[in-house]
């Protein structure tokens, strides 16, 4: 019994100073997942939807959440979206245009010139990628609410020899 | 001699600053088991009636089954307006992707990654019968219990549509039809 008392007498200040490094640690997880999720980010984002801006292989970009919140996005801005066919993946496309705005885009662009007009509804923006020939935007899945906007991507830090501000066409 | 002046401060300054730190993480632990785990909303209006008041219950809402899985029909959630990006209503789930949502009059299949979500008060409620299926990614959380008023203290459940064996045979048929299809 009195050896386990000492026992942990031995290990009580390492077990002390395991607690407050964990807390230290955790500290800094949450002002890094905070200013993750309310300011700034950085997103890999990969596909061909958006060539020529972005490559095909993967390009690091930083997103900012303070212009979605302000309501201040709008067309020709690069934006990250939740995608309304499945909320667990992020997509990232153009905004072409915002609620009360008509759109005309060609719907199949690889095999027609058939091209058709909508008007994007109230609290909801059209998005298309730059590809239009290979991309999945608002042509198929229609105008998406405000609200699955995560940020807007403002500035490209990898591959490092594009390195520079995304800027608006 | 104001040199001294400062000294003086230092430790009034010091101590400001550390109870501040401590303010700060607070609100950050707070920030964070509101945004994931738990946190309280206040609902008013007349589209959740009888369930919630009309002038205003408070109500907790949890967040981990939305990330955990996907949501049942007949479950109350906390969804972000599809048609004001700013509001935040409460409705009920009452269809999901694949099922078969209406009326004798106009039925209409919830395409893949949205819901349909109506109010409990079916004439006054502004909901997926104006605005159509709303996508799962404006899911905000979950409202599982009634705080205030203290008549109405305790769980609030799922409850599926009366109509669940006219609803279940129009799934089958539409099932049916689409593997024939």
């Amino acid at each position: 019994m009195s050896r386990l008392f000492q026992f942990v007498r031995q290990w009580k200040p390492i077990i002390k100073e395991g607690f407050s490094q964990s807390f230290l640690i955790a500290k800094f997880l949450c002002l890094l997942h905070v200013t993750n999720t309310h300011v700034c980010t950085p997103v890999l984002v990969y596909g061909p939807s958006m060539l020529p801006t972005l490559n095909l292989t993967g390009d690091v970009v930083l997103v900012e959440h303070l212009s979605q919140k302000f309501g201040k996005v709008g067309p020709g801005d690069v934006v990250v979206v939740r995608s309304p066919e499945n909320p667990r993946k992020t997509v990232t496309k153009r905004i072409v245009a915002v609620e009360g705005e008509s759109v005309t885009f060609l719907v199949e662009p690889a095999l027609s010139d058939r091209s058709h007009t909508v008007v994007v509804p109230r609290g909801h923006v059209w998005i298309q990628g730059d590809n239009i020939y290979s991309s999945r935007d608002s042509r198929q899945f229609g105008p998406v609410p405000y609200g699955l906007i995560l940020g807007k991507a403002f500035w490209r830090v990898w591959p490092p020899d594009a390195f520079g501000s995304l800027s608006q066409e | 001699m104001s040199l001294q002046v400062f000294r003086h401060w230092i430790p009034t300054v010091k101590d400001a600053f550390d109870r501040t730190l401590m303010v700060a993480k607070f609100f950050c632990g707070l920030h964070v088991t509101n945004t994931f785990l738990c946190t309280c909303a206040l609902a008013m209006g007349p589209s959740m009636l009888p369930t919630l008041n009309l002038t205003g219950s408070l109500v907790l809402v949890e967040r981990l089954s939305i990330r955990f899985g996907k949501m049942a029909s007949g479950e109350v959630v906390l969804i972000r307006s599809p048609e004001e990006p700013r509001k935040v209503v409460i409705k009920r789930i009452v269809g999901v992707e694949g099922d078969a949502v209406g009326n004798e009059e106009a039925t209409a299949v919830v395409p893949k990654g949205h819901i349909w979500i109506e109010g409990d008060n079916k004439h006054n409620s502004r909901d997926s019968r104006q605005f159509g299926p709303v996508p799962y990614g404006l899911l905000e959380g979950r409202v599982f219990w009634v705080m205030w008023p203290p008549e109405d203290f305790g769980s609030v459940g799922r409850k599926v549509e009366n109509n669940s064996l006219e609803r279940s045979l129009v799934v089958k048929k539409h099932k049916r039809q689409k593997f024939q299809g």
